[in-house]
């Protein structure tokens, strides 16, 4: 046990002072992560929308809208609502994007939809604010279908013999909802785009932070060192022991310090501390199985470092760390599942949503899953022929 | 011919090693698979539905939603499922037509139907969207619950000829246009955005991360041998420099033709996007030769050489389009020659360019390239007759 703290603190102080260590697994993340952090322009919670209007109909049912439903959109603040008596003028905002969408009552609108014949109103929408024009048009569209909701009672009731249509419109125009939209609130269980890109950074970086201590065995041999620790009065598990607690303390000691230096600097969220300890130990863990079973099948300390990079490179990818991969087509998604990257993130992302710990427990023992296959495959495949002298 | 040699050496090393291979060849393309195959098909608001009672009404209802043009649906069998999807942002939002939809509306209930929505604003701004359609089907009823109250007619037929009169009456109609010119310019292939922004990252980072061979070539005394042997200094600089420029030349050509056959990605003007190329491999060779002067352990420069490669390549506008950079970032990520590449070929892609409409792009690549060539040569030199 002794032995085993001996070598790990002999590695630690010589991975601290040759600073790769210290680049792969902090200013590297941490930089990548304050450059994301600033480039992404943060779109939680506001999202501008600004309509605008052009009222040549100045009739009832435009100004219906106008006055009756405009306003509550603009109090809600939807949207910002702005009024033009100039077509040419909004025209040309709308085309230079200050507008989003403008909507055109044409002359005689009201009239040609009071006499039966319907009508159209023009929505012009800036080409590259379609979500605004698409809700610009969802709302004009539930005030149209309210006017023709009238249209169709009294058609439908003209059509089975009645008489009077006046009388008609006023029960027509009175007659409640029959379908409502009841809503349902869904917890947020997505990160916000500083604390992903903040953990999704420490994740992919921690693969390469561990290989500094499985990998160590390799240098031993190559610098002619393994073999005198072989020759030392201490069990072999000390030696393997030893190299695993490199690994393990720093590749925690980079989470930890990156997490708790994007919450300070750039405000990143990770939440609970106790569910993000437990995702932080299992997936430190995950990647230590990961990368020694790639050292083990190597033969050289470089080779294993390529292949790692390689495998730490692929991984990171699928699982979603450089971008979320949760609207990437089925195929994707699954395979993401496949990495210990994916369950770290999802484990964050559902701790986020703030329904206990409980939430964690999935997703570590997936990680830890990794964890466990993959030392039994170092194991196996490594067996009499790691620690031979 | 001897600073030949030196450059065909360094390609020879580069084909050796089956991690470089990996992150030249078939890692940019990879990248551009999977972020075309995620983002390439724009954005469109994803609805998670599910259909629980399957009447004909609600059948109705459902496949107007799968109607939309402003929304694709995903259909659910399971409301956990969707719940789920829905929180992960698998879906933006759910609909959810509950088992006694059909029922309700033939018993003249008021029937329900379920808006699944984060309490984001974004969501709230969709629900107007799904609130139309359901209003379209409200009418219907609307209608026939009229007629039926009105003595007119049993429920069936009422229904029958609100049917028609929905059909038949004219309707009051949104007119949608589009104005203004797209930032992304039009019909943007599915890979476009994103070829070009790995060409331009891998490129650089390559010839960043090719810095270790340099340090390697130095640290095992090769370079003092070679400036031993009767080859002038010129030479050994020139044949280093061809050596880092042929590499990246090597993958970006791998990238442009490897795009353009396996993605359908236009690259444009053939003339202006090779002179884009050439300088974007010049400038990469100068980097890579100051890397490998101003470092002497191999290992450090690549590392570094990764982090610098991927943070001048995010802050360049190759991970993030500069399209949604803030105004601020924008003018910073210009700092970085890849903004200036990547304006480039946006002009050349997107907008049908030619040699005349990237004159900018190309004095300044240029003079990064000269820059760093200069640079890098000098520091090198130092390194080699000190």
């Amino acid at each position: 046990m002794r032995a085993a703290f001996v070598i790990a603190a002999k590695d630690l102080s010589q991975r601290i002072r040759d600073r790769s260590a210290i680049l792969l697994g902090l200013v590297a993340p941490l930089g990548l992560a304050f450059i994301f952090s600033a480039i992404i322009p943060d779109t939680t919670g506001s999202f501008d929308v600004s309509l605008a209007y052009v009222d040549q109909d100045r009739g009832e049912i435009s100004s219906g809208f106008i006055n009756g439903v405009l306003p509550d959109v603009a109090a809600d603040e939807l949207a910002t609502v702005e009024s033009y008596t100039d077509l040419d003028t909004a025209m040309v905002d709308v085309e230079s994007g200050t507008t989003h969408a403008l909507y055109v009552f044409p002359e005689g609108f009201t009239d040609g939809v009071l006499a039966g014949d319907g009508g159209s109103v023009r929505l012009v929408g800036n080409v590259d604010h379609s979500i605004s024009t698409q809700i610009a048009d969802a709302i004009l569209s539930g005030y149209l279908a309210e006017i023709d909701a009238v249209g169709i009672s009294v058609d439908a009731a003209m059509r089975n013999g009645a008489q009077d249509p006046t009388a008609l419109v006023v029960a027509a125009a009175q007659s409640p909802d029959v379908v409502v939209l009841v809503d349902t609130e869904a917890a947020n269980r997505e990160l916000d785009a500083t604390t992903f890109f903040s953990a999704g950074m420490a994740v992919f970086f921690l693969f390469f932070t561990v290989q500094f201590g499985v990998s160590s065995l390799l240098e031993e041999r190559f610098y002619g060192t393994l073999p005198r620790l072989l020759g030392a009065p201490i069990s072999r598990w000390s030696i393997l022991g030893g190299k695993a607690t490199t690994s393990f303390i720093l590749g925690l000691t980079s989470m930890v310090v990156l997490a708790v230096a994007t919450t300070l600097l750039i405000g990143a969220e990770w939440g609970n501390p106790v569910g993000v300890a437990i995702l932080m130990i299992s997936g430190v863990l995950a990647a230590i199985g990961i990368m020694a079973v790639v050292a083990v099948v190597s033969k050289t300390p470089e080779q294993a470092a390529n292949w790692q990079s390689i495998v730490a490179v692929l991984l990171g990818l699928l699982g979603g760390t450089f971008f979320p991969l949760s609207q990437a087509p089925p195929a994707l998604a699954f395979f993401s599942k496949l990495t210990p990257h994916a369950w770290f993130l999802q484990g964050l992302g559902d701790l986020s949503a703030g329904d206990g710990l409980s939430v964690v427990v999935i997703p570590a023992l997936a990680m830890l899953t990794f964890f466990v296959v993959t030392v039994a495959i170092a194991v196996l495949a490594g067996r009499g022929k790691v620690l031979a002298p | 011919m001897k600073a030949l040699a030196i450059t065909w050496v360094n390609v020879k090393r580069l084909v050796r090693d089956p991690s470089t291979i990996f992150f030249v060849f078939i890692f940019p393309m990879l990248l551009i698979l999977v972020l075309g195959a995620s983002f390439g098909g724009g954005f469109q608001p994803q609805v998670a539905v599910l259909n629980e009672g399957g009447g004909p009404f609600a059948q109705e209802l459902v496949d107007e939603m799968a109607d939309s043009e402003d929304f694709d649906t995903i259909s659910y069998d399971d409301r956990d499922a969707l719940l789920e999807d829905v929180e992960r942002g698998v879906a933006n939002m759910g609909v959810v037509v509950p088992g006694d939809y059909d029922e309700r509306l033939q018993s003249g209930a008021v029937a329900q139907v379920e808006f699944v929505g984060r309490l984001d604003q974004s969501v709230v701004q969709y629900r107007s969207t799904i609130e139309a359609i359901v209003a379209d089907q409200s009418a219907v009823f609307r209608a026939a619950r009229l007629v039926e109250e009105q003595g007119l007619a049993g429920f069936d037929d009422a229904v029958a000829s609100a049917q028609l009169a929905a059909t038949s009456t004219p309707r009051t109609v949104v007119a949608r246009e589009s104005t203004g010119e797209s930032v992304f310019g039009e019909d943007l292939g599915q890979f476009d955005l994103g070829a070009p922004a790995n060409l331009i990252l891998f490129v650089f980072l390559t010839s960043l991360a090719g810095s270790a061979a340099l340090i390697n070539t130095r640290r095992l005394g090769v370079s003092r041998r070679m400036v031993s042997t009767p080859t002038s200094i010129g030479q050994i600089l020139l044949g280093e420099t061809g050596g880092r420029f042929a590499i990246a030349m090597i993958q970006g050509l791998f990238i442009m033709v490897g795009a353009a056959v396996a993605f359908q990605v236009r690259w444009g003007n053939l003339a202006a996007s090779s002179v884009l190329l050439i300088l974007l491999a010049l400038v990469g060779a100068g980097a890579g030769m100051l890397m490998g002067a101003i470092f002497d352990n191999d290992e450090q420069a690549g590392s570094m050489g990764v982090f610098i490669g991927l943070g001048l390549a995010a802050l360049g506008g190759c991970m993030v389009p500069l399209e949604i950079f803030p105004d601020t970032m924008v003018k910073i990520a210009h700092v970085t020659p890849h903004a200036w590449a990547l304006d480039g070929f946006a002009e050349l892609i997107r907008r049908s360019g030619t040699i005349g409409d990237i004159l900018v792009e190309i004095v300044v690549l240029a003079a990064f390239a000269v820059a760093l060539l200069a640079l890098g040569t000098w520091r090198l030199r130092a390194k080699l007759t000190h």
